[in-house]
């Protein structure tokens, strides 16, 4: 690693295979401090693996992953455990427990983290983040009562709970239409200048790479083919890629 | 045959985690008593008409079969044996299969594919530890007392069917079912249920934790787990029957 401040999250020459797919090939990228870094690709390229690779969920088969300075290939349930609670994380499905309550769904990571925290604190801070992403009112509704689009920002909002560092946010807008996509970016703008938080952003819609993303990165068959800012790669030499950023014009 | 012996070692090392996790604090109380409500409350219906129904049917049965004998008075007698010791089980046993194991796989497999179990382990929190440990010890308190339940529901349908061809009191009729039974009659045979509750709590939670099929492996990993769990049950029931019979020579009929 280089002197000064450590990224806040980065790859070095990453490979994972399933079965005998390569789904990433000696990937290597730095997410720096407060950046939003968006990983651009068609479906199926390994950016969700990426995210999940980043958060020790799945490991790889060669390479090193760097969550500020702490090297998580490898790294037991303890160490990972605490990297992980300055790590949220934002999934295509959201993923709320279909079993809870959204007010508990939000309740889940304060109570695992904080056991002593009385409950009335933790209702507060519930309220907060459900406010924070327009959804006050909805914390007695269960998942399957929500929207896509209500899913999504409740998700968002329980990977806020632990006021993370880094924020690592799949397909954020995958399946929504064009206004309340919009309107999760707005959300993902408002937080990271609030808190100044790290995105890792996985996508397939240019647009949004375009609006949220300081830079892109452009997945292809596992291989990091680009990065750079949208104008950046507007010029690139490969066609895919200027092709999938001439979508977002 | 390669396949199949992959499977019950799988099975062996996810029992063998189960174990070695259930001693390791944090203890999801909350977590348990929630899914004994679930495999054990929300089964009781379930339980209480299928015993009475049984038990109606099989008293309508020896009844017939005893009357050639002249031995009629022995119906409560052979209900009460009949249920206690294997009846009553293998009956609770199989109907949580079906209806708790489903459950158990389905939801599991669900919460893989759609992303729940890696939102508990982003938490930190141990997903197997939350959800498949409870799952294993509910089941294996919800049987037993399911099984003492589906017990008494037998001796119920026994006395209405015997009471609908003659004036047997309930005194009689009791008196009469538990004359032959001793304790080593009833306890073991219904204790034996808290093996089958570990038995289906594991295996349909092997299946639909591990299951990477997506939406698809959902509806595999409920069937698969009603199928194998049921088999194992039966296939468990004969070596501890006969243990059972080792231990307490008494209770051979």
């Amino acid at each position: 690693m280089n002197g000064g401040t450590p990224p806040a999250i980065a790859f070095r020459e990453v490979s994972r295979s399933f079965s005998s797919r390569a789904v990433l090939n000696n990937v290597s990228f730095e997410v720096t401090p407060g950046e939003a870094f968006c990983l651009l690709g068609r479906s199926g390229m390994g950016k969700s693996v990426t995210l999940k690779l980043a958060i020790g969920l799945i490991q790889p088969d060669a390479g090193a992953i760097y969550v500020e300075n702490d090297n998580i290939v490898g790294m037991g349930e303890d160490g990972l455990s605490k990297v992980r609670s300055r790590i949220g994380f934002l999934f295509q499905s959201a993923a709320l427990f279909d079993s809870f309550s959204l007010h508990d769904n939000l309740a889940v990571p304060l109570k695992r983290f904080w056991e002593k925290k009385p409950d009335e604190e933790i209702k507060t801070i519930v309220q907060k983040n459900l406010d924070d992403v327009g959804l006050g009112k909805e914390g007695r509704k269960m998942p399957a009562e929500l929207s896509g689009g209500m899913r999504k920002r409740a998700g968002l909002a329980r990977a806020l709970m632990l006021d993370p560092s880094i924020l690592l946010i799949d397909e954020p807008v995958s399946g929504l239409d064009r206004v309340t996509a919009s309107e999760i970016d707005d959300l993902l703008l408002r937080v990271r200048k609030r808190d100044n938080t790290t995105m890792l952003i996985v996508t397939h819609d240019t647009r949004e790479a375009r609006r949220v993303g300081d830079r892109v990165g452009v997945l292809d068959n596992g291989n990091l083919i680009a990065v750079g800012s949208m104008d950046e790669l507007a010029t690139n030499k490969s066609a895919l890629v200027r092709a999938l950023v001439s979508e977002a014009e | 045959m390669r396949r199949y012996l992959d499977f019950i070692g799988n099975i062996g090392l996810f029992a063998l985690r189960a174990v070695r996790r259930v001693l390791v604090p944090p203890f999801e109380f909350q977590m348990i008593l929630r899914q004994i409500e679930v495999a054990g409350w929300k089964s009781l219906p379930l339980v209480l008409s299928s015993g009475f129904a049984l038990g109606l049917v099989l008293a309508l049965h020896t009844t017939t079969t005893l009357v050639q004998f002249g031995a009629q008075a022995k119906m409560p007698a052979v209900q009460s044996l009949a249920f206690f010791n294997e009846i009553g089980p293998l009956l609770a046993g199989l109907l949580m299969a079906g209806r708790v194991g489903a459950g158990i796989g389905a939801e599991l497999a669900n919460m893989r594919a759609t992303e729940q179990i890696d939102a508990i382990e982003v938490l930190s929190i141990d997903s197997f530890k939350m959800l498949v440990i409870p799952r294993i010890i509910a089941c294996s308190i919800a049987l037993p007392v399911l099984t003492v339940f589906m017990d008494v529901m037998g001796l119920v349908g026994g006395y209405v069917a015997e009471r609908a061809t003659s004036d047997l009191s309930v005194q009689l009729y009791i008196s009469r079912a538990f004359h032959e039974v001793s304790w080593a009659a009833f306890i073991p045979p219904t204790l034996k249920t808290a093996i089958f509750g570990a038995v289906i709590g594991l295996i349909s939670s092997y299946l639909g934790y591990t299951t990477d099929e997506g939406a698809e492996g959902v509806g595999r990993a409920a069937t698969n787990s009603v199928v194998i769990s049921s088999l194992a049950i039966i296939l468990i029931d004969v070596v501890l029957v006969k243990a059972i019979f080792f231990l307490f020579p008494e209770t051979a009929i």
